[in-house]
């Protein structure tokens, strides 16, 4: 049996090194006023901004960091999906990793305890972040806690509106959290002032804490799409793998579902490093079709357009997102290395729309007992469908997916659907 | 090897071939000299704002380069974005070979261009200049292995996302790990700024440094001297390696 602590890796995994093409480089736009590359080192922990460009293959953990990884009861379960088996007759072998078991409900936690490890360290007393439904801003809110050091989140304001939960969680944990777009920052007014309603959007959150960190001298904690966010998520592939090899099972399909690609990079890449796994399938929402219908372009990864430029999948950074069921999947664009990955065929993609995914959902429940957040769902639809397809073909596989979080906290989401398609059992 | 970059015509017409004339002197290997592009994707603030200023003062760059050729013997490198010539490549190569210029280093090549390096360089080749291949850490081992090898003069190794900002990396580990894949001399730049860094870069086995944010910022602010002070500082120091 291996030890608990043993399963937590010491090292961060990075996949750039391991790419079968040059990672094309942030960039400043043409005519710029200023330079956004440069705009990072006033507004990222030096360690983090590091690490965002380093080639190193494998990254220390730091012992410090170790410590609250174990502390938020990381090694998070890997868990067989029996009852999802067995409602499925299914010869496949379904296992997934329970990153919802963390006191944050999800993965984000994984790069907030760094991030906020390495401001500390350098001397900073206060973090600033954005967050939409509110995982990435609870994440945060705790890690910034853990190292006594102030926190302030800018939420997208139709969530802080329709999740009083999450932000009642984060103020809890001493987080200071403003409805965005707030009139506390030059950029939140300029919205404001032509729609004094609007509902807010990550893009808006995020520009607003980037301005209000850059004027503070605070620092910004970033949750995704960055390089460096899916270099510190590698965690959970990585202790995936131990997990997997400790049962002698070895995985064929890897699953996960894409906001900005942070909790799917984390987990597969690993995999992919170590040449492990036959497919690797990236799934979102239908209703934010930015696999099928993005393009592979320069794009900011905020809306201010503060942030370098970079290659990635996007719909576009004023893409105005569609008010669904699963904030986390709102973004609009993917991961460079996630983008690079799906465009060399490497990562498959699927989409699903709101029904499917809560079908799967309801099924995953009503087996399982566990609640998922709404994102992770599509990742369950997408097991549920590659389980069939094994069923039909009588192929024992093993299919493992990443479930990023719980819905415990999405419940008025899930009263929704219910509303809206019904709830017969399946 | 001391590379030494230098915008076309920067600041003005008669301090840019003072520069350059004291060039040789000062200890310079290799010019490289930057034409202004369209948009200069991989480029930081400052060498941007220099292409901002001469766009607009040089009237005719081929009989610009002619001068600087004929005030140098060491080799000159083009570097330009191959972005803006793409529909047009023979002719602007023809060109610069025709004006004395041995070679180019186009920075977006292996970025944009990825899929047909390879016919891009033959045709550089073929037309008689040296291709300087530009690589960055971002690009897989296999294949800075592989242009190691048709890269002329050197290889160019850029370990910043862009010139002149001093982003923090690790410069020894990120030399250290490329060293061994390079076949070729090997030359780092981007973002190079003190004394402690190219010590740094020499110490873990680069055979050359190139500077060019520095001498813009002297030579924009009317001290030529300085900059080719600078030259000379850095000659020492790759002396001492």
């Amino acid at each position: 049996m291996v030890k608990e602590e043993e399963i937590i890796p010491k090292y961060w995994y990075n996949i750039i090194p391991d790419l079968p093409r040059p990672l094309p480089p942030p960039r400043d736009p043409q005519d710029a006023e200023f330079s956004r590359i440069d705009l990072l080192r006033s507004i990222l922990p030096h360690e983090v901004l590091r690490q965002q460009f380093t080639i190193e293959k494998y990254v220390k953990i730091p012992e410090e960091v170790k410590e609250k990884y174990l502390l938020i009861g990381r090694p998070t379960p890997l868990m067989r999906a029996r009852g999802l088996e067995n409602f499925l007759q299914t010869p496949a072998r379904i296992y997934f990793k329970y990153e919802g078991a963390t006191p944050t409900g999800s993965h984000k936690i994984n790069t907030a305890i760094p991030q906020a490890y390495f401001a500390k360290n350098e001397g900073i007393e206060h973090v600033v972040t954005e967050t939409g439904a509110g995982q990435w801003g609870t994440a945060v809110a705790l890690a910034a806690r853990m190292y006594n050091m102030k926190s302030s989140i800018f939420m997208v304001k139709v969530s802080y509106e329709q999740k009083p939960m999450r932000r009642s969680i984060m103020q809890l944990y001493g987080a200071n959290v403003y409805a965005s777009p707030t009139n506390i920052t030059e950029y939140g007014r300029k919205i404001l002032e032509k729609n004094p309603n609007h509902p807010g959007s990550l893009g808006i959150a995020m520009s607003e804490a980037i301005e209000y960190a850059l004027k503070n001298q605070h620092r910004y904690l970033v949750g995704s799409v960055l390089d460096v966010v899916l270099l510190h998520q590698s965690v959970i592939g990585l202790e995936t793998i131990t997990q997997l090899e400790s049962l002698g099972e070895e995985a064929d399909i890897l699953i996960g579902c894409v906001g900005g690609g942070s909790n799917f990079g984390g987990f597969v890449y690993p995999f992919i490093g170590n040449k492990k796994g036959k497919r690797y399938i990236a799934v979102s929402s239908a209703e934010v079709p930015k696999f099928s219908r993005g393009e592979y372009k320069y794009d900011y990864p905020d809306s201010a357009g503060l942030l370098p430029l970079v290659k990635m999948i996007t719909l576009g950074n004023e893409y105005v997102p569609p008010p669904i069921y699963a904030g986390g999947l709102r973004y609009h664009g993917v991961a460079p290395t996630l983008s690079l990955l799906m465009k060399e065929g490497i990562v498959e993609w699927r989409e699903y729309s709101e029904r499917e995914i809560f079908e799967a959902a309801k099924i995953f429940m009503q087996t399982q007992g566990i609640v998922p957040a709404p994102e992770s769902a599509h990742a369950i639809k997408a097991v549920i469908d590659e389980a069939n397809e094994a069923k039909k073909n009588n192929e024992k596989k093993v299919i493992v997916f990443n479930l990023s979080g719980h819905g415990l906290l999405d419940l008025s989401n899930y009263e929704s659907m219910m509303k809206r398609w019904g709830n017969s059992g399946k | 090897m001391l590379v030494v970059y230098m915008t076309l015509g920067y600041p003005d017409v008669e301090n840019f071939l003072k520069f350059i004339t004291s060039l040789e002197s000062a200890g310079a290997d290799v010019l490289e000299l930057g034409i202004p592009p369209k948009y200069a994707k991989y480029d930081g603030p400052v060498i941007r704002k220099s292409y901002d200023r001469v766009k607009t003062q040089i009237k005719d760059i081929w009989r610009l380069m002619r001068q600087v050729r004929d005030s140098l013997s060491i080799p000159i490198v083009a570097l330009t974005y191959l972005e803006d010539w793409i529909n047009e490549l023979k002719t602007f190569l023809d060109k610069l070979r025709e004006n004395g210029i041995n070679g180019v280093l186009f920075p977006d090549l292996l970025i944009d261009y990825i899929d047909d390096f390879e016919k891009y360089d033959k045709e550089i080749k073929a037309i008689g200049l040296k291709n300087v291949i530009f690589t960055s850490p971002s690009v897989p081992d296999l294949l800075i292995n592989k242009v190691s090898r048709i890269s002329d003069l050197f290889l160019y190794y850029g370990v910043r996302p862009t010139t002149g900002i001093p982003i923090p990396v690790s410069l020894n580990e990120l030399i250290t790990r490329v060293r061994k894949l390079v076949e070729n001399k090997l030359v780092v730049g981007f973002g190079l700024s003190n004394d402690d860094d190219i010590k740094e870069a020499l110490s873990a086995g680069a055979d050359g440094i190139a500077i060019g944010t520095l001498f813009i910022e002297e030579m924009g602010k009317g001290n030529l001297e300085n900059a080719i002070r600078l030259v000379k500082k850095f000659r020492g120091l790759l002396d001492e390696y």
